[in-house]
């Protein structure tokens, strides 16, 4: 079970415009002793709203740091918190480093790495990259890094510093989607046929062992399908998926409970994939028996509260929840039920499985 | 590069999740149902086997059952720990069961044991003898080294590195099973093999499931699963008949 830690905030540093590197030491415990590319999960209370929010530690495993940028989402409550209120000497709660947006470290291997970044993706993959450079000797790693423009790189002055360490071993090529640069190819977007042209003449995609990438969601395809169409195999080629695919802020529950409710039955609705289904059920049967019995291919695994397999949103009217291993207060809060241990108590429910 | 696209586009495109954070609702439970579905199997597989540990007529057999309860174990601890990402509680879903119960021997293949658990209806069934536990253990991990192939190209990604490490440790679970074959058939106990083979081959081809799911399809477009069961079905057959045909042990009737 995941669980929160208190982290000090020792430094927030700007990095560019609109975005910040938080530097962080774990205040009672938790393991923090993080592997490169993984992340770190936050909570923050907005308006009694808890929103949570994942973010990817930037720090190499040798630079004695736990750190992570942070870049300004368009209307993203926990970014421009970090942003423009965090700071130093505040404490922030986060859950130990999680993610498997890794290889295993070999110091005696001489590996060739492939990594790409979008914007703020460059987050992991600058850690895995400082961790590699420093702990396989051997290795080589190309970085192919695409921004809007030239203030919008993350990191700008650091990658110079590590270029000029790594002499040799390590190799940037920024691709700008707005500022024009000497070599056209340099220019635009990073989709299949910039990595198409880019493995014809920088790139010697061949000598690749492992690539990763780390960016939108088009991006990541479009990378993704080139390095295939190149040899490269699923186990080669390691993915991250962020922030823009994460859910905006959440809207509280809108309670309607009834009162005072005499019937030994409920009108329920429940719906899944899109579809609403109303039937009548006994109040003494789960949300989930009752949903099964209806056809309804409702999901579950253990019916024993403990997996969250079966977990859904009551949007509409009252249910018991007789035991709960799984969900957190904060999802409690907001409506979300294990369905296979919840029994309506109001004679009429809504039932969400999709949100 | 700021610009997204709808998930559905982005999964159905062949792209993959990497947290829980990023998944939808409906991708998040039938996700999990498939991790349940491969803990569960691997607990009772591993209680069921830990059972016959004793049973094995030598040393090297003990050593070879009790490395697959070990390491059926350990899968199943592996991808249990994805689930508690995603808020499952681990501690107690490892005793919120009885995983060695079996029904009884003469139960009609395909028969679920219970609402509560996700197994595989194959490990409803329990072991009699060494020789009925190492036919089992070929048969069903033919079984499972076709459908691990289903899960190593899964959309979320660190399912999909969990079964890369568990694929190989299942294959040798099944050599295994084949060293142990060769040598029951060389100490002359064919007859006992037969007969194993006969009542374990209906159980693990029921295994399966229904041959068109009304999920596959969704499962599909999600980057879950690939295959139907019916195509995995067959590719199982194709594989344990050459696997009885090389021991020389009698196919049982389809």
């Amino acid at each position: 079970m995941a669980r929160f830690h208190q982290l000090s905030v020792t430094d927030v540093t700007k990095t560019i415009r609109d975005a910040v590197v938080v530097t962080l030491k774990p205040v009672n415990g938790g393991d923090f002793d993080f592997t490169q590319g993984q992340y770190l999960t936050f909570r923050q209370d907005f308006d009694g709203t808890e929103v949570r929010r994942s973010y990817s530690i930037c720090a190499g495993k040798d630079d004695g740091v736990l750190q992570v940028g942070i870049k300004k989402v368009e209307g993203g409550a926990f970014s421009t918190w970090a942003n423009e209120t965090l700071a130093a000497g505040m404490t922030i709660e986060a859950m130990e480093p999680m993610g498997s947006f890794h290889t295993p470290i070999t110091p005696d291997a001489g590996k060739t790495y492939l990594g790409f970044a979008g914007g703020s993706g460059i987050t992991p993959v600058l850690s895995i990259m400082k961790t590699v450079l420093m702990r396989e000797p051997l290795s080589t790693f190309t970085l192919v890094y695409a921004n809007r423009g030239v203030n919008t790189i993350m990191f700008r002055e650091e990658l110079e510093d590590l270029k000029n360490l790594y002499m040799g071993r390590l190799t940037v090529i920024h691709i700008l989607e707005s500022d024009a640069q000497d070599i056209d190819l340099f220019t635009g977007r990073v989709d299949t046929e910039k990595c198409k042209a880019l493995f014809e003449h920088w790139i010697d995609i061949e000598s690749v062992d492992t690539s990763f990438i780390c960016g939108p969601e088009p991006m990541m395809l479009g990378i993704a399908a080139a390095l295939r169409d190149h040899g490269l195999s699923d186990d080669q080629i390691k993915f991250e998926l962020f922030a823009s695919a994460q859910p905006g802020r959440l809207k509280r529950k809108a309670s309607t409970a009834e009162s005072g409710a005499q019937a030994k039955s409920t009108e329920a609705t429940i719906t899944m994939d899109g579809a609403a289904r109303s039937f009548t059920m006994d109040k003494d049967q789960s949300i989930l028996d009752a949903a099964l019995e209806n056809a309804l291919d409702a999901p579950y695994a253990c019916k024993a509260g403990v997996c969250s397999t079966c977990k859904c949103k009551v949007l509409e009217g009252d249910v018991e929840m007789v035991a709960n291993h799984a969900l957190e207060d904060y999802e409690v809060a907001q409506g979300y039920v294990l369905s296979c241990q919840s029994f309506p108590i109001s004679d009429r429910v809504v039932v969400d499985y999709d949100q | 590069m700021t610009d997204t696209m709808d998930i559905t586009d982005y999964l159905a495109q062949g792209g993959r999740l990497t947290n829980p954070a990023n998944v939808p609702s409906r991708y998040r439970a039938e996700l999990m149902k498939i991790m349940a579905t491969f803990v569960d199997s691997e607990l009772a597989g591993a209680a069921g086997f830990a059972n016959v540990i004793n049973a094995g007529p030598g040393i090297k057999e003990r050593i070879a059952a009790a490395r697959i309860v070990l390491e059926k174990t350990d899968n199943a601890d592996r991808v249990l720990r994805l689930m508690g990402e995603f808020g499952a509680n681990t501690d107690r879903y490892a005793n919120h069961h009885p995983w060695s119960d079996r029904l009884p021997r003469d139960t009609a293949p395909g028969t679920p044991r219970s609402a509560h658990d996700m197994r595989l209806s194959v490990l409803n069934y329990p072991l009699t003898d060494w020789a009925d536990a190492v036919v089992m253990n070929l048969l069903m991990g033919l079984a499972v080294g076709v459908q691990l192939t289903e899960f190593l190209t899964s959309s979320y990604q660190p399912f999909a590195e969990a079964i890369r490490e568990v694929a190989p440790r299942e294959q040798r679970h099944t050599e295994l099973a084949v060293e142990g074959l060769q040598k029951l058939i060389a100490q002359g106990e064919l007859d006992a093999v037969n007969q194993a083979a006969a009542y374990w081959w209906p159980r693990v081809s029921e295994s399966f499931g229904a041959g068109v799911s009304p999920r596959g399809e969704a499962l599909n477009a999600m980057g879950l699963r690939s295959k139907s069961n019916a195509d995995l079905r067959t590719e199982w057959v194709e594989v344990a008949t050459a696997a009885l045909k090389e021991l020389g042990i009698t196919h049982p009737a389809p």
